[in-house]
């Protein structure tokens, strides 16, 4: 049986990262968020443009999101800053949710300590004691059966729905065998893939929430009374030969497998069924949102099939780029990790590559960097919304 | 396996093939296996990598096969040999557009 070496966490829970967050609970915290961890060896910050007049249903949305990604076991401890009082969003409510995982929580409000300056200062000290801590654990010995694997992919061609995505759908398939569960989002990539879902799905009742929740997505599409060409296929996807929503649906619904799905969960939820399978996760398709997501879901680590060449990286989640091109492996392998042409070039079975996406992703966990991580390329972070800002 | 230069992913089924090569130029002859059996299609474009070939006949409406389930359908008629893209098929699938017009609504 493979293992794998991480962090042990209080809730049992295993980290492939021993993080100090450094965390803005809201839009008017990103500056003293970003001083703190530009200070702190190693300490990773969470900007956004969030937390504030956004709706009521969106406001939890922001909170789960920051929350989840606070709970992820690649962090070890968290300091959350905040600059007045927002429902949700705000250091006490939010270190509350968090610290239900066991792991120190620091709050700082930047009007209670006497501003900007100040809060640097506080939140900084606290963030250097926390990393010191932090510093003191060691990797201990896990296994499969303690892995969340996210699945992801953008800038998608036509190679990947013959190569990189059926290979980590073997690579999925394998971590399910050992035990593991990984998680499929990007719901409105989906449409058009309904029937080979379904057809994985563990039960009648699950088949029917896969179609529901497509459909409901697609619903809210179809009001905007918009020509989904334009925005789906990207542009990126067009040059790379994928002419409709459809064609690129059955190609990216390959990266589960054939595990069976185990259920499908809402945005931004920790998936806590330990049944081994595969999860949906009703997300966005933009991929800093999704992969912010399965994150926020608590996956250790990624594989992010890209045909056409990445930049994104999530900044919690080890994101492991792979890519069946061979142009693109040339054109962009500084921020991409796998080169798996030879699928198509025939040097390759498809479930060769799987292992080879499987072994990247156990050194990955145990703590080998990826090429994103040792340049800082953090570029996968969203929050997703539905509404008006207000 | 060996390296295609075109691949068609449901052999009994899909109406389309896979360009795997940097060189598909209009007129040439290329091979495409079809279950077992060596089609020999010319091609009436320049097709780039990773792009689509009809290996079929296609007749507007008619809907476009790959991975043995609709892609969505044909705005024109396109014959063996056609670059497939864009420009002659059209998704089915979040098309607001089409509610729209259905609804009768003027967006």
């Amino acid at each position: 049986m493979t293992k794998w070496y991480g962090y042990y966490r209080p809730d049992g829970q295993v980290g492939a990262r021993n993080y100090c967050l450094i965390l803005s609970a809201t839009v008017y915290a990103n500056s003293v968020v970003e001083r703190v961890a530009n200070t702190i060896e190693g300490a990773i910050p969470i900007t956004h443009d969030l937390g504030r007049c956004q709706t009521v249903s969106d406001l939890k949305l922001t909170f789960d999101i920051l929350c989840g990604l606070a709970k992820n076991p690649n962090v070890g401890a968290v300091v959350i800053i905040d600059h007045f009082r927002e429902a949700y969003c705000n250091i006490d409510e939010m270190g509350e949710e968090i610290a239900k995982s066991g792991k120190p929580v620091y709050g700082v409000n930047i009007r209670e300590v006497g501003g900007a300056i100040e809060a640097t200062a506080v939140a900084t000290r606290q963030a250097m004691y926390l990393t010191q801590e932090l510093s003191k654990m060691k990797r201990e010995e896990a296994d499969i059966s303690q892995f969340l694997l996210g699945l992801n992919c953008g800038t998608s061609d036509t190679t990947q729905g013959l190569s990189a995505n059926p290979a980590l759908g073997f690579c999925s398939d394998r971590i399910v065998r050992e035990g593991g569960r990984s998680i499929l989002a990007e719901f409105p990539e989906l449409m058009g893939a309904e029937e080979w879902l379904t057809s994985k799905a563990v039960s009648p009742q699950i088949a029917q929430k896969i179609v529901d929740e497509i459909a409901s997505y697609e619903q809210k599409i179809l009001a905007t009374g918009e020509d989904i060409r334009g925005s789906q296929p990207t542009g990126d996807n067009i040059v790379g030969g994928l002419s409709t929503i459809e064609e690129k649906s059955l190609g990216g619904a390959k990266k589960s497998g054939s595990a069976p799905i185990i259920d499908v969960i809402s945005n931004g939820q920790p998936v806590l069924n330990k049944t081994p399978g595969v999860y949906l996760m009703n997300t966005p398709g933009h991929g800093a949102e999704s992969i912010t997501s399965i994150a926020a879901g608590g996956a250790q680590a990624m594989v992010f099939c890209t045909g056409g060449g990445h930049t994104i990286a999530q900044p919690i989640m080890p994101t492991i780029k792979v890519t069946g091109n061979a142009n693109s492996w040339r054109q962009m392998k500084d921020t991409m990790d796998l080169d798996l042409s030879g699928i198509l070039a025939g040097e390759i079975t498809l479930e060769q590559a799987g292992d080879l996406i499987y072994n990247e992703l156990v050194e990955v966990l145990s703590g080998k960097l990826t090429k994103c991580e040792i340049l800082k390329e953090r570029s996968g972070f969203g929050i997703s919304r539905a509404g008006l800002s207000i | 396996m060996t390296t295609k230069i075109a691949w068609v992913v449901d052999e009994a089924k899909d109406n389309v093939a896979n360009i795997l090569s940097n060189d598909v130029k209009k007129d040439m002859v290329i091979p495409v296996t079809v279950k077992g059996e060596e089609l020999q299609i010319k091609v009436s474009a320049d097709i780039p990598y990773g792009h689509k070939v009809a290996i079929k006949p296609i007749k507007a409406g008619d809907t476009i096969i790959k991975y043995g389930l609709s892609i969505g359908r044909a705005i024109a008629d396109i014959a063996v040999g056609e670059h497939v893209h864009i420009h002659n098929i059209e998704p089915l699938r979040g098309r607001g557009d089409l509610a729209a017009k259905e609804k009768g609504c003027v967006c």
